[in-house]
């Protein structure tokens, strides 16, 4: 039958759940502590997750409101929808200011050393960053998992493409991904032959639970003119494709999932709404797809929390801020977590007390779970916590097309070119995806609402006029953003510093953050790729980049403006060891046994894939064994109670 | 139109012309009241009418399939097809009027009279239950019915109808045997691959069975399952919606009729564009930027019932771009509701639906 539309229950008070030991404390109900939230409470076990942020409305209304927000909102940043919350402050990429040689940039959130200042950003709200996300799910390539076998480039992961594959499957299942697998079929490095591979990315002729999303017209017009671009790159000759990406938003089911979902046709999974909606069940091609779905078809982590909380195994204490993981000095073990939990967003008054687990998983993001473990002053036996810091740095490039290409249509992006994602150069320079923009210069330029104030300001145009210049100034923009590969570094760091905390005394992320070379050679050869792209397309090139850019880098002589991914990563890498990495490939705490950090911390490298796929996967890697753990412990239990009640009675 | 005892095929095509006719025919006023109501007002009321919509659409659709399944053509582009407003509904001696209209409480009660539940069934068999009224008006929602006798009946609800419709399903299949009754090609059918959005799964019908669940699902959804407020599926069916509205409250699973428990639900019965009633194309002055917005409405509507019967007559895929014209109709909608008609004092504007009185845009 259609979605459930049944009461969502999870109201809990904080006395109450002080009082309880739960099976397993989940810090973070993003999409990685709902996946687990979720897998844990189905299988009987109770849960308690604690989110920094609010948001426990999960109504529809409640999600209009925040809609209504980011359309009144002056400035459309990611967090836009979100009301300024200084008792968990999350970054906001409009107050981000260049940094000044020697002085640390203290104005926003996370307070950045440099030398690189990045406007990334991250949502603190339940739900987690997915409420801002642009939900394209690509899964990473066999040998992004073998950086340094073959490239003797970043690390090697713990695990093998073809180990994460089932759990890629289940992600993309969960997640809901519109998708054509043939579109993802270009050529590849084979792992272990390190040659090209024709073997398909995806095993037994799998599909995605739900078709493409209908490629724009303006990926057509440019796939017109791009298609069949041959270019040599380190030896590897490369022919361009305009390729359609697979992506988190309801379209129409596929028939042939049927083989991977039970015999059943994917039903996509609507708003979530504690009464029936029937919205969001397909994608409509509402342009501002980030940071919110007008009508949720694109996917957030509420559509699997909402299902966790169903199970009535799942409390939820928003506006509760993990503030300290506590641990028994004698065995190692995590015994709670410390709270800080504040009644009013507008108001520093807080309570603090303690919850209590048998299992803790930290699922607060890259950043913050670093800052949370390095806050809690806990040993790290590597010495890698915060370190390896990673996200995909954004070249963009924007320019004119001849003809009216009906920007500003369809889905925030459904095409672009892939086939810089893999290949021999990679021992050299970073690999990229390029991604082609429906909404036209947005991110560049702030359009179409730049152009607007241009026409009414400087042109004095109104009505009929101003409707024709609009339309023919924002209908032939043409944006593509340059997502390039980079590499863990432990110079790139996300540390602590009593000196700054935030209202509720919390400490502060400090970034210490520079953009590698190697992926500067990618920015550059982007650069230059697009000028050869624009040529082909008979575009104007309209990019500047500002040496007074925050995100401004030098690079053998030309600038460029950096933007950040969103793709936080890497401050918790998976390894072999405790001494090499922070977990293991189960994403279990070496140093903490029943502690786990879960999410794109975990992850060595990231490739040129959107992270949130990626960790999803490894989510439910980690669910199997949290759950087998919570089994044993049972099973103890079990074994150990009637000895209890011999004694007692 | 008048319908007789279901006897052979061609007069179940009659009363499934009419069913998809009765299911369209809520349309208008719902989708109007919806947009009458001002940018960022109503949000929870707009929502609730709106699942009724993408329901009634579903039911629209379903009426198609079943027809389709015995052989039979949906007509969405044959003159009357879209009523004439006011129209009526047959409640006896208290025949009242189904407007296009502004959102209000007297709106609503009569949303709520249009999906007011069956009365009580004996032994399951329904012609017996009719009202006989003398009511000449040729313009109803629901048929009359001419009895064998001779006399003119009227449908109490459109749960009663249906249930007509399912009993003569019945009686043909068994009369024809089923595989020569349902022998409509099965390609014509919408299959969930094209059925866009929610409000249930839609139903291919290629046999009695798949015909008898279509019939059950439109008439629960509806009006409820046997006198509960929720149907099958666990949804509250029509009438309790609209309920909520007039009650100023949601309902909650295992709450009764008249008695709901759950959230508050606000309205701002001011926050509305106060519509002209039942507005006609002579109310806006001719040449005037209303009648032009009206005339390209009515056209573009007319259009749009013509690619949803293209896709009912064998070309299911066009379903899904046709449906996403109603975006298109929604701001064209408000291109007439948000404008005061010139010379009127506060009346605005609203679109007529007078699809007989304009030219098809293009051939489908």
């Amino acid at each position: 039958m259609s979605n459930d539309h049944s009461k969502i229950t999870y109201t809990i008070d904080h006395s109450t759940a002080s009082q309880k030991v739960y099976d397993v404390v989940i810090v973070g109900s993003g999409i990685s502590g709902s996946i687990l939230a979720n897998e844990i409470a189905k299988e009987g076990f109770s849960v308690l997750i604690v989110e920094a942020g609010p948001g426990k409305d999960l109504s529809l209304t409640g999600y209009e409101k925040l809609l209504n927000t980011f359309y009144t909102a002056v400035t459309k940043d990611n967090n836009a929808p979100y009301k300024s919350n200084p008792n968990a402050p999350m970054p906001r990429s409009p107050k981000v200011q260049k940094a000044r040689l020697g002085h640390p940039n203290t104005d926003n959130y996370m307070v950045q050393n440099g030398p690189f200042v990045t406007d990334t950003s991250y949502s603190r709200v339940v739900g987690g960053t997915t409420m801002h996300w642009e939900a394209k799910t690509p899964r990473m390539l066999p040998e992004d998992f073998k950086m340094r076998t073959l490239f003797d480039k970043g690390l090697d992961w713990p695990i093998t493409y073809r180990e994460l594959q089932p759990y890629y499957r289940m992600a993309e299942k969960e997640i809901g991904v519109s998708g054509n697998v043939e579109s993802q079929e270009f050529k590849h490095l084979d792992p272990i032959t390190k040659e090209f591979s024709e073997t398909s990315l995806y095993a037994d002729n799998y599909v995605y639970p739900m078709h493409q999303m209908p490629p724009s017209y303006l990926d057509k017009c440019v796939a017109k003119d791009i298609n069949g671009t041959t270019l040599e790159l380190d030896g590897d000759k490369k022919e361009l494709k305009v390729r359609s990406f697979p992506q988190g938003r309801n379209g129409i089911p596929n028939v042939e999932y049927r083989k991977y979902n039970n015999g059943e046709v994917y039903r996509p999974v609507a708003a979530v709404s504690s009464h029936q909606a029937e919205i969001g069940e397909r994608c409509q091609g509402n342009n501002n797809c980030t940071p919110i779905c007008p009508v949720q078809a694109k996917y957030d982590a509420r559509k699997t929390l909402a299902k966790a909380l169903r199970t009535g195994r799942v409390d939820l204490l928003p506006q509760t801020i993990a503030s300290k993981v506590v641990v028994n000095p004698e065995n190692g073990r995590v015994t709670s977590i410390e709270y800080k939990n504040y009644k009013d967003v507008n108001s520093s008054e807080y309570e603090s007390g303690v919850l209590k687990g048998k299992i803790f998983i930290l699922a607060a993001n890259a950043i913050e779970n670093a800052r949370l473990m390095l806050a809690s002053g806990l040993k790290s036996t590597s010495n890698l916590m915060g370190k390896n810091f990673m996200d995909h740095p954004y070249l963009l490039c924007w320019g004119l097309l001849p003809e009216n290409t009906g920007t500003f249509r369809g889905t925030i992006c459904t095409s672009g070119i892939s086939d810089i994602r893999s290949g021999h150069f990679r021992r050299k320079q970073a690999a990229f995806a390029v991604d082609i923009h429906n909404d036209g210069w947005g991110w560049a330029t702030g359009s179409p609402y730049t152009n607007l104030l241009d026409i009414v300001d400087n042109k004095n145009k109104y009505g009929t006029a101003l409707r024709k210049e609009l339309v023919s100034q924002v209908s032939r923009q043409l944006l593509l953003a340059f997502m390039v590969e980079m590499l863990p570094e432990t110079s790139n760091k996300i540390s602590v510093n009593p000196q700054y905390r935030d209202r509720l005394g919390n400490m502060r992320p400090v970034v210490s953050f520079h953009v590698p070379d190697y992926s500067m050679e990618g920015v550059a050869y982007g650069r230059e790729l697009s000028k050869q792209l624009f040529q082909r397309l008979g575009a104007e090139d309209y990019s500047i980049y500002d040496p007074l850019d925050y995100g401004y880098v030098n690079y053998n002589g030309s600038g460029y403006a950096i933007r950040g991914g969103n793709h936080i990563a890497g401050t918790h890498i998976m390894g072999t060891s405790e001494r090499n990495s922070v977990v293991n490939f189960k994403q279990r705490s070496w140093d903490y046994d029943n502690l786990f950090l879960i999410g794109a911390g975990s992850m060595p490298t990231i490739g040129t894939s959107n992270t949130t796929l990626t960790m999803a996967a490894m989510c439910f890697l980690s669910a199997e064994e949290v759950i087998k753990d919570l089994k044993k412990i049972t099973s103890k239990t079990e074994i150990a109670s009637p000895i209890y009640n011999s004694i007692s009675g | 139109m008048t319908l007789r005892e279901i006897n052979d095929v061609e007069d179940l095509y009659e009363y499934l012309y009419a069913a998809i006719q009765l299911e369209h025919a809520t349309i208008p006023p719902y989708i109007t009241s919806m947009y009458t109501m001002k940018p960022n007002s109503n949000l929870e009321a707009y929502n609730v009418i709106r699942v009724i919509v993408v329901e009634e659409m579903l039911h629209l659709t379903l009426a198609a399939n079943v027809l389709n399944a015995i052989g039979g053509a949906p007509n969405l582009i044959k003159e009357g097809f879209v009523p004439e407003f006011p129209t009526y509904l047959p409640n006896g001696e208290e025949d009242f009027e189904v407007n296009i209209e502004s959102f209000s409480p007297k709106t609503i009660d009569n949303f709520l009279m249009i999906e007011r539940p069956a009365r009580e069934y004996q032994d399951g068999h329904v012609p017996k239950q009719f009202t006989s009224f003398k009511n000449t008006s040729r313009k109803r929602i629901l048929p009359t019915y001419i009895s064998a006798e001779g006399e003119e009946k009227h449908f109490y609800s459109i749960g009663e109808f249906y249930a007509f419709i399912g009993e003569g399903l019945t009686k043909l299949s068994l009369k024809l045997g089923e595989e020569e009754f349902f022998k409509g090609d099965p390609e014509r059918q919408i299959t969930p691959e094209y059925y866009y959005s929610g409000g249930g799964e839609i139903i291919p019908v290629t046999n009695l069975e798949s015909a008898l669940e279509a019939i059950r699902l439109i008439s629960e959804q509806g009006e409820g399952f046997e006198g509960a407020i929720y149907d099958n599926e666990g949804e509250l069916s029509h009438y309790y919606r609209f309920e909520q509205i007039k009650l100023g409250r949601y309902y909650l699973a295992g709450d009764t009729a008249g008695n709901p428990k759950g959230k508050e639900l606000t309205i701002d019965w001011d926050a509305v564009y106060n519509i002209k009633t039942n507005p006609k194309m002579e109310d806006y002055p001719e040449e005037s930027e209303l009648y032009e917005a009206n005339v390209k409405f009515n056209t573009y509507y007319k259009n749009f019932l013509a690619k949803i019967n293209d896709a009912f007559n064998g070309n299911p895929q066009n379903l899904i771009p046709a449906i996403g014209e109603m975006f298109v109709l929604k701001n064209m909608a408000y291109e007439l509701i948000h404008n005061p008609i010139p010379g009127k004092e506060g009346v605005y504007g609203a679109p007529t639906f007078e699809v007989d009185k304009v030219p098809e845009i293009s051939k489908v």
